[in-house]
């Protein structure tokens, strides 16, 4: 399973996955849909398995001593990794842009997302709808790829849409909110966390079911 | 001690095709020619063993474990003269990862197989010819003490030369107490290096014996290829 992780990260992986990364610094831009950056990691993850599938990656691979549910499973703990780093870039940039910059008047006079807790709660679902329905359609057949990515992109979008809509009802600006409602920003976090950590483990579970029935 | 590979009724449905109670056995030291015309059912049989085609019924003891999980995978090598993977990494690059999966590797006999197949590993895959890309899947099978070799149609697309040094290198391995499984459709390889033949035919084992006695069944045939042309054109009569 090491090995099999290893050669996700080390082998596998297009160093444009490594290089949209830096698109976490989407964070600090004002008057922008800053959730759209988590868009632009899932399409260099999307990228990388088209790469991996031209390159006949799952001929060789299930050649070698593992199991058809350990090559799922490596292949769910580079995205989440890779999602996750980027969540963390986007938390640090978070905290410079709520914290020691929040008074710079191009954040103060900003009429999109904000970047709070709530903003990362927004980037969680969006990576969650990734891993449940582009990873989750691929391991179904181990080669289709497009159709689950035009579904992917919908929703990510409605995610995103319903991110910089929802602080526009009366009642909700607590969201979009830079100053206090930390609390209650946090449990949104914090939802968002769980639906993540449990969907992407559910997803990666059918996923699995899925591919060992495939045949080769 | 038992044979490396049984295969006991196997079968496989599909749409358009099945694979109909395929049995035979390899012993140790063996080489098998798995002899069939295209589309005969050589290569579902070889996924099937692997593991990479799920058996709708029948049982495969490789080893004498009766499946094909990932411990026994270990000690079995695969080559196909049609495979390509990574065109664009270098061998040494497909070494150092496949390496790491094994850890049985052994780094002198990769080095010698190198040698003996005269392969560059500074090259990428797809510099090489069809024949060098079946020896270098070879040369990772043998590195990683494969018992049990199975190679699908690795003499397709290669020149005579090619197939002849080939045929060479299968000898030299089961000498040493591999097993090889041969698919091919090219009956010339076989007479100078198989010990058995498993003929199949839509989907069924129509002979699996010692290529001797193969031969001596079909005695009004001059060679394999004239067997093969009469048992499809008889196929085709029915």
């Amino acid at each position: 399973m090491k090995q099999l992780v290893k050669k996700e990260f080390t082998f596998t992986a297009l160093p444009l996955c490594y290089l949209f990364l830096l698109f976490s610094g989407m964070t600090m831009i004002p008057g922008y849909p800053i959730a759209m950056s988590s868009f632009f990691l899932c399409l260099s993850l999307f990228q990388s398995m088209m790469n991996s599938r031209e390159q006949n990656d799952l001929s060789y691979t299930l050649l070698l001593p593992v199991s058809k549910a350990d090559v799922v499973k490596a292949n769910y703990l580079f995205c989440v990794g890779m999602q996750l780093l980027f969540f963390l870039l986007c938390a640090v940039l978070t905290a410079i842009r709520a914290g020691f910059l929040s008074e710079t008047a191009v954040y103060t006079q900003n009429a999109m997302m904000n970047a709070n807790p709530a903003y990362l709660g927004n980037l969680l679902l969006v990576f969650l709808s990734f891993n449940v329905l582009v990873l989750g359609g691929y391991w179904k057949t181990g080669y289709a790829l497009g159709k689950p990515f035009v579904y992917f992109s919908i929703t990510a979008f409605l995610i995103v849409a319903a991110g910089e809509t929802l602080h526009h009802i009366p009642g909700l600006e607590w969201l979009n909110a830079t100053a206090g409602h930390w609390g209650l920003q946090t449990t949104v976090l914090l939802l968002c966390a769980i639906a993540y950590a449990l969907g992407s483990r559910l997803a990666m579970k059918k996923a699995q079911r899925r591919f060992d029935k495939v045949d080769l | 001690m038992g044979p490396v590979l049984e295969v006991s009724g196997l079968c496989k449905q599909y749409p358009n095709f099945s694979l109909k109670n395929v049995s035979f056995s390899l012993e140790k030291g063996h080489i098998m020619g798995f002899l069939g015309r295209n589309g005969a059912g050589k290569t579902t049989t070889m996924k099937s063993i692997l593991g990479l085609v799920h058996r709708d019924g029948g049982i495969v003891h490789v080893l004498g474990q009766d499946d094909t999980g990932s411990d026994v995978r270990r000690h079995i090598g695969y080559a196909s003269g049609g495979a390509v993977f990574y065109p664009r990494k270098t061998l040494a690059q497909i070494t150092a990862l496949t390496r790491s999966f094994y850890p049985d590797w052994d780094d002198a006999a990769f080095a010698h197989y190198l040698e003996v197949f005269r392969l560059d590993t500074g090259k990428q895959i797809r510099q090489l010819s069809e024949g060098m890309k079946v020896k270098f899947q070879l040369a990772l099978a043998l590195s990683h003490g494969a018992e049990l070799l199975i190679l699908d149609e690795p003499s397709s697309g290669l020149d005579p030369v090619s197939r002849a040094e080939l045929t060479d290198i299968f000898r030299q391995l089961a000498a040493k107490g591999a097993s090889i499984l041969f698919s091919t459709h090219i009956t010339t390889d076989l007479p100078g290096c198989a010990d058995d033949i498993t003929y199949i035919q839509a989907g069924e084992i129509i002979a699996s014996k010692p290529l001797p006695a193969f031969l001596a069944d079909y005695a009004d045939c001059d060679g394999l290829e004239a067997i093969m042309v009469k048992l499809e054109k008889e196929e085709i009569q029915l």
